[in-house]
């Protein structure tokens, strides 16, 4: 065994840094778990996760546990909690836990992708603007102002009723490009301190082309308030999906909170089957709650002023 | 503590005075006997050239007054206007009819030339509404004072039906506005954009105040014709002093509002989740009539793959109506195996090809495969596999030897109509259990009616007529191939020269047992090569305050209707 110093210093470096990374997510989640309100955030959070995996299981039972087609063939209306039905039915003989099961599914997907990609953007936009400076800036800048002003629900709704029913992805889609202005704003405020630090003018000495500055120097720098963002991103995410779809332009073939919320006003059963309009109801509010809690406890492992006094013992 | 009661007694006084000025308009009115009707949205307007809309035509067919209306039980044509059936003379292709003594709200009798102007102005303006009702008639002249003349072209059977039945407009009113629009460079649309503050009416009721976005106020007619008359049986009032309709966004709302008392008739097809709720009310009569309605799912015949009607056939087998019926309109409503609603007794054709009814899903599944195996379609993996059983199938190959392509099924949006939404997912999922790759897409219904009626660029749609002519002259426009135009009434294009020969000698046919015979044939060459899949005709909903007024007339399409309002008394 005969490894050159060099590759030894190496393995070392990298061995040191894995583990300083570690050790410091390891710090951060401590704090995080601290918190009560990340810990609620995490659990509530969790149930929602789980709601999500087991989705796929009830119609694996029966096909009449199939959230979307499977009906049962002895009820054709809208009926309440029973053994064979947990929640009940919705009118056509649906079974409405699976439904619910199957619109966490749906949340999930439209809060994580929306916010994600919202984050994709707002971080590239904001990481150039700031970096750039000068009148890139200040067009991008200017753009973001433009599309914030927006009433995203607004135009979502417009478009949906201009070019019929959305698929769903491509709501997805048009929430991620209505809500990346707010992070590209903070990102360049970030990215405008870090540009005057010493390591940059180093690396700029040292040959390092923008490219490389703005994604091995800076990235690193301003992805955790990112990641911060992205939970109060997927939060409005799920929101603005579940009014499209309450009021009638959701993507028809997806059984999502809000669809069953459109059911179940549009029926008229609004004020009749109340095992039918709450399940979605309080679903939508503790998802959309967990992630703000989460978003909250990030932010104060992130930002140490909001941290209590005894952190600094 | 001593501020509290202070804060609490003058939020109760602002809260009184708030709810006084919010409500005094409305309750100003309701005093002696004013029935007040709650409807769906605004009506778009009172000019009744333009009045397309519902609300328009619900408020508008108590202000003016057609020559003839239908008979509440029998549906038979009845003299309303005219004083009894119109004379036929073959030899000339004449109609003549007198007029009862009757006069506009102002006073001012309705004359022959009130009915002859109303004849030339659709005809001058070809009002769109009205114009090919009309467009057969030669002229229409004034014999006497109360005397008119219809001069046809050639033989109608539906001119009775169809054409007499529009109202007659006062030619006091509407000669300056006529003649105003005549001028102008866009006559028509001159005329239709008229406004019209008080319309002049001879029925029983006369618009007396409309606040926009809020309600519509009539008062009764001194002068309406019917007063104290007995026509087929019913004694005419109106026995109440004014109608007032109060507009209402949602179907909540105006049931709440009901319960409440605040309105006495819901003139609105309320949805059956609301039933088991009203049920339960003793206050509250539910009022369940059928419809003379066709919702149906269309076929762009055109091109491949529903070019073929063995692939329509199939379909139509595997779209399960009876589930429709039960599930989704909850059992309120009816299936429907004809493109005549089965209401519509005389007219609708017996023994019509009854596509899969009273099968199970996997009968369905496999008469509808047999149908496809017969006509050369075929399957990687057919959707009933050696044993006999049913399985998910692959893609379906048409008999050419390529692979379906997928397609959409465009259906209204769900906020403008669930249950059509509804009914494109059930279908795309029965379709796809035969390996059609079908999807159910909504669309907005102006994009809709624009995509299916001008630009014929669809395979499949699913639309409705909430409101049928009882006269079945419809079959003719919807499926005799001069309409198959962009705008024509023949949206699947089908095609068949046997059905337009019928079609021209139905229309033409003034006997009407013979006339019958031919709409049956219509029906059933229609049937059998489904160009339209009819899905199901719903059933007419509505709710009345049992502690108010009584009186209503039933009738199909529902309790609102003129017979209704010129019967119903207080309580």
């Amino acid at each position: 065994m005969n490894f050159s110093a060099e590759t030894r210093a190496a393995c070392n470096t990298a061995a040191a840094k894995r583990s300083y990374n570690l050790q410091r997510f390891l710090d951060g989640w401590a704090l995080f778990y601290e918190n009560p309100v990340g810990k609620l955030g995490v659990f509530l959070l969790a149930c929602f996760g789980v709601m999500a995996l087991i989705s796929y299981i009830p119609p694996l039972i029966d096909p009449m546990y199939h959230p979307m087609t499977g009906v049962d063939p002895w009820i054709s209306n809208a009926t309440g909690p029973s053994a064979k039905h947990w929640l009940g039915t919705d009118n056509l003989g649906r079974d409405l836990f699976t439904q619910l099961l199957t619109g966490a599914r749906i949340a999930f997907m439209v809060g994580i992708s929306a916010a994600f990609m919202s984050i994709v953007f707002g971080t590239l936009i904001g990481m150039i603007a700031g970096y750039a400076g000068r009148v890139t800036d200040a067009a991008l800048m200017r753009f973001a102002d433009m599309i914030m002003v927006m009433p995203s629900l607004l135009v979502v709704l417009l478009l949906a009723s201009l070019f019929g029913q959305l698929n769903i992805w491509i709501i997805v889609l048009l929430i991620a490009l209505f809500r990346w202005p707010g992070v590209s704003r903070v990102i360049r405020s970030q990215t405008l301190s870090l540009k005057q630090r010493p390591f940059i003018d180093m690396a700029r000495v040292a040959g390092a082309s923008h490219m490389r500055i703005i994604f091995r120097h800076i990235l690193p720098n301003v992805l955790p308030m990112a990641c911060l963002y992205m939970t109060f991103r997927v939060t409005s995410a799920i929101i603005v999906e579940a009014a499209l779809a309450f009021l009638g332009f959701g993507d028809p073939n997806t059984v999502s909170w809000g669809m069953m919320l459109q059911w179940v006003w549009k029926t008229g059963h609004m004020f009749q089957a109340p095992y039918w309009l709450l399940p979605p109801g309080i679903c939508i509010s503790l998802i959309t709650l967990s992630f703000y809690l989460i978003g909250r406890a990030m932010e104060e492992v992130l930002d140490p002023r909001l941290r209590k006094e005894e952190n600094f013992e | 503590m001593r501020f509290f009661p202070k804060v609490f007694v003058s939020s109760l006084i602002f809260m009184a005075a708030a709810m006084v000025l919010l409500w005094s308009p409305a309750s100003g009115h309701a005093s002696g006997s004013t029935l007040r009707v709650g409807i769906a949205e605004e009506p778009r307007t009172l000019n009744v050239w333009m009045a397309t809309d519902a609300n328009s035509s619900k408020i508008l067919s108590l202000i003016y007054q057609p020559l003839y209306t239908e008979h509440p039980e029998t549906l038979e044509l009845t003299p309303w206007l005219a004083k009894a059936m119109p004379e036929w003379d073959a030899d000339t292709n004449t109609y003549t009819m007198e007029l009862r003594e009757a006069k506009w709200s102002d006073g001012s009798p309705v004359t022959a030339e009130d009915v002859v102007f109303t004849v030339n102005t659709i005809k001058s303006f070809k009002v769109p509404k009205y114009h090919s009702e009309w467009e057969f008639v030669e002229k229409a002249e004034a014999v006497d004072k109360q005397t008119v003349r219809f001069y046809l072209e050639e033989p109608r059977a539906t001119f009775l039906t169809r054409s007499l039945i529009n109202h007659v407009m006062p030619k006091k009113q509407w000669a300056p506005i006529v003649k105003q629009a005549k001028e102008k460079e866009k006559p028509l649309g001159a005329l239709l954009n008229a406004r019209v503050e008080k319309p002049l009416g001879c029925g029983p009721f006369v618009l007396e105040r409309w606040q926009e976005g809020n309600f519509v106020y009539l008062t009764e007619n001194p002068h309406f014709f019917g007063r104290g008359q007995t026509i087929q049986g019913h004694q005419l009032g109106p026995h109440v002093d004014a109608v007032l309709f109060k507009v209402y966004g949602t179907a909540d709302v105006a049931i709440l509002s009901l319960k409440k008392g605040d309105i006495d008739f819901l003139w609105w097809s309320v949805q059956p989740g609301y039933l088991e709720d009203l049920q339960k009310n003793k206050n509250i009569r539910v009022m369940i009539n059928e419809k003379s309605a066709l919702y149906y799912m269309g076929f762009n015949v055109r091109k491949k793959p529903f070019s073929d009607p063995a692939l329509r056939r199939a379909a139509a087998v595997i779209i399960d109506r009876d589930f429709i019926v039960k599930r989704v309109l909850q059992g309120y409503g009816a299936r429907m195996d004809s493109i005549v609603p089965s209401e519509n007794r005389f007219w609708c054709a017996p023994n019509m090809p009854e596509y899969g009814r009273g099968l199970n899903r996997e009968q369905r599944t496999k008469k509808a495969w047999k149908i496809l195996a017969q006509a050369g379609y075929s399957w990687k993996r057919p959707p009933v596999d050696e044993n006999g059983r049913v399985v998910s199938p692959s893609t379906i190959v048409r008999p050419d030897g390529n692979q379906m392509e997928k397609f959409t099924i465009l259906t209204p949006p769900a906020d403008y109509d669930p249950n059509r939404a509804t009914c494109g997912i059930l279908i795309q999922e029965w379709l796809r259990e035969l390996g059609i790759p079908a999807s159910a897409r909504p669309m907005s219904f102006g994009a809709l009616l624009e995509t299916v009626k001008k630009n014929h660029d669809f395979d499949a749609f699913i639309l409705g007529y909430g409101r049928l002519a009882l006269d079945p002259d419809y079959l003719r426009s919807f499926f005799h191939s001069d309409n198959d135009k962009p705008g024509g009434w023949n949206m699947s294009g089908y095609h068949n020269p046997e059905f337009d020969k019928l079609a021209e000698a139905s229309i033409a046919e003034m006997d009407t047992k013979k006339r019958q015979k031919l709409l049956y044939q219509m029906q059933e060459i229609i049937m059998e090569n489904v160009p339209y899949i009819p899905l199901y005709n719903p059933a007419a909903i509505e709710a009345v305050d049992t502690r108010t007024f009584s009186g209503w007339v039933p009738m199909v399409e529902g309790i609102g209707n003129i017979w209704s309002f010129c019967s119903v008394r207080p309580q």
